[in-house]
């Protein structure tokens, strides 16, 4: 996507920083990178392994009026820290990148071997010599995406698709065998997946709206939620905690699954949240409006107590 | 297990339901043993998280009792409790607990039979989950 780049220098006229993407010469994937200068700027790319939530570097990063570019997804998390405040909408530019739908690139790192060049420029996914469905490696989220365009932006780099977006995937793989659990199954599930956790809090890192960072109830000492030590009750708490701060306000962009390094489903829990939040609240986190559990108006409640 | 002690959590607003409790305790009312009682100043004081750490350091069930809608002792303190626990209670199932194990309701000072049968129902459903499995 040659023409971002203009786009980046021209934003830097009026912003201090423009998060977006660089290639790492180590991988041959796009990496998170900070561009200060036009000359920097050159480095910028966008293309299918972009599935980095840049949103993540907004909150600490609020004292500087910051360019963002964002996919359509990263746009709804950006949404939302403004609706909760967490980000001035003065403080940011966002630069819309029309997304073709990011890859899993420790998926086409199976297929295709560690460090080869795993997508190219127009976002296409073209492997050297063998070919793989591109469904095959697409993120989960990518799958039936609701949001290709963003919901906030400035400007706009790319075609707009003009595709309908896609029907909601089709629970597969791990999340149709979930589905298919008993109650008692998904204890022993979550009990084995937790084993594994290393308590890393990477997954709370690259999570764009978990803005407490240091002063995390996770590792809070008193009252003690959760111990540190590394054994699966613990851990399995620790992402409850997690998991229920984030209650209408996950916006689903998958990043703390991606960023686990043992593999746990986390998304199984959120989606599931969102799900049920959407059903309660009718509310999806992303837009404008404060999350259910922000606001709440005893004159204007519509609770039905007999639901 | 059959013949095992349920044990179970109840986290009582200070200005219903524990006085609730209470009557029914003083009305000589039988009720199940393995209830533990932990007054809390409000429905609404009652973090979803209070209840997944309950079950985490081994309660067989958790139930939350506060006043009615309308009589919050506070204003507003059940209608705040009331999103949480039913947003916890729906994803009970996901994370591994049979929703049966855990209740929230509102029960008034002078309801103590209503508790007693709260209590007696609620047990009695648990009794069923851990049979079943």
């Amino acid at each position: 996507m040659e023409e971002l780049i203009p786009i980046i220098k021209k934003a830097l006229e009026q912003v201090d920083v423009v998060l977006g993407w660089a290639q790492s010469p180590a991988a041959g994937v796009a990496v998170p990178a900070f561009f200060h200068t036009p000359a920097e700027a050159d480095a910028a790319v966008f293309d299918s392994t972009c599935a980095h939530n840049l949103a993540v570097y907004l909150p600490r990063l609020a004292d500087k009026k910051v360019g963002i570019v964002a996919k359509g997804c990263d746009a709804r998390s950006i949404a939302q820290l403004i609706a909760e405040g967490a980000v001035k909408r003065s403080g940011v530019f966002v630069i819309g990148a029309s997304c073709p739908g990011m890859i899993d690139v420790k998926k086409a790192w199976r297929c295709f071997g560690f460090g080869k060049q795993v997508c190219d420029a127009a976002g296409k996914v073209a492997m050297e010599g063998k070919t793989v469905a591109r469904e095959e490696i697409l993120l989960w989220k990518c799958r039936g995406c609701r949001d290709p365009e963003p919901v906030i932006c400035d400007v706009t780099v790319g075609e707009a698709s003009s595709e309908a977006p896609a029907p909601p995937a089709e629970p597969a793989g791990i999340r149709k065998r979930f589905a298919a659990m008993t109650v008692a199954e998904r204890r022993q599930f979550w009990q084995d997946q937790f084993s594994r956790c290393i308590r890393c809090y990477a997954c709370r890192e690259a999570c764009p709206l978990c803005v407490c960072r240091d002063v995390c109830t996770i590792q809070a000492h008193e009252p003690g939620w959760a111990g540190a030590a590394v054994d699966s009750p613990q851990s399995w708490m620790a992402q409850l905690i997690r998991v229920n701060h984030l209650a209408g306000r996950c916006t689903g962009c998958e990043e703390c699954e991606r960023a686990c390094p043992v593999g746990i489903p986390l998304m199984l829990l959120l989606e599931e949240q969102n799900d049920v939040v959407e059903e309660l609240f009718g509310y999806r986190a992303g837009g404008e409006a404060k999350p259910p559990f922000l606001t709440f108006d005893i004159k204007n409640d519509t609770w039905d107590e007999e639901r | 297990m059959p013949g095992k002690d349920v044990k179970i959590v109840g986290f009582l607003c200070n200005w219903c339901a524990y006085a609730g409790a209470d009557m029914a305790g003083m009305a000589r009312m039988e009720q199940p043993a393995g209830m533990r009682i932990i007054r809390v100043p409000c429905s609404g004081r009652v973090d979803p998280l209070l209840v997944l750490k309950a079950f985490q350091e081994g309660a067989d069930g958790v139930l939350v009792s506060g006043c009615h809608p309308g009589d919050c002792h506070y204003g507003s303190g059940n209608y705040l409790a009331r999103r949480r626990l039913e947003l916890l209670g729906r994803m009970l199932p996901a994370l591994g607990i049979e929703p049966e194990r855990f209740h929230y309701t509102w029960v008034s000072a002078s309801e103590g039979a209503r508790w007693a049968e709260i209590v007696n129902t609620f047990t009695e459903a648990i009794k069923d989950v851990d049979e079943g499995s």
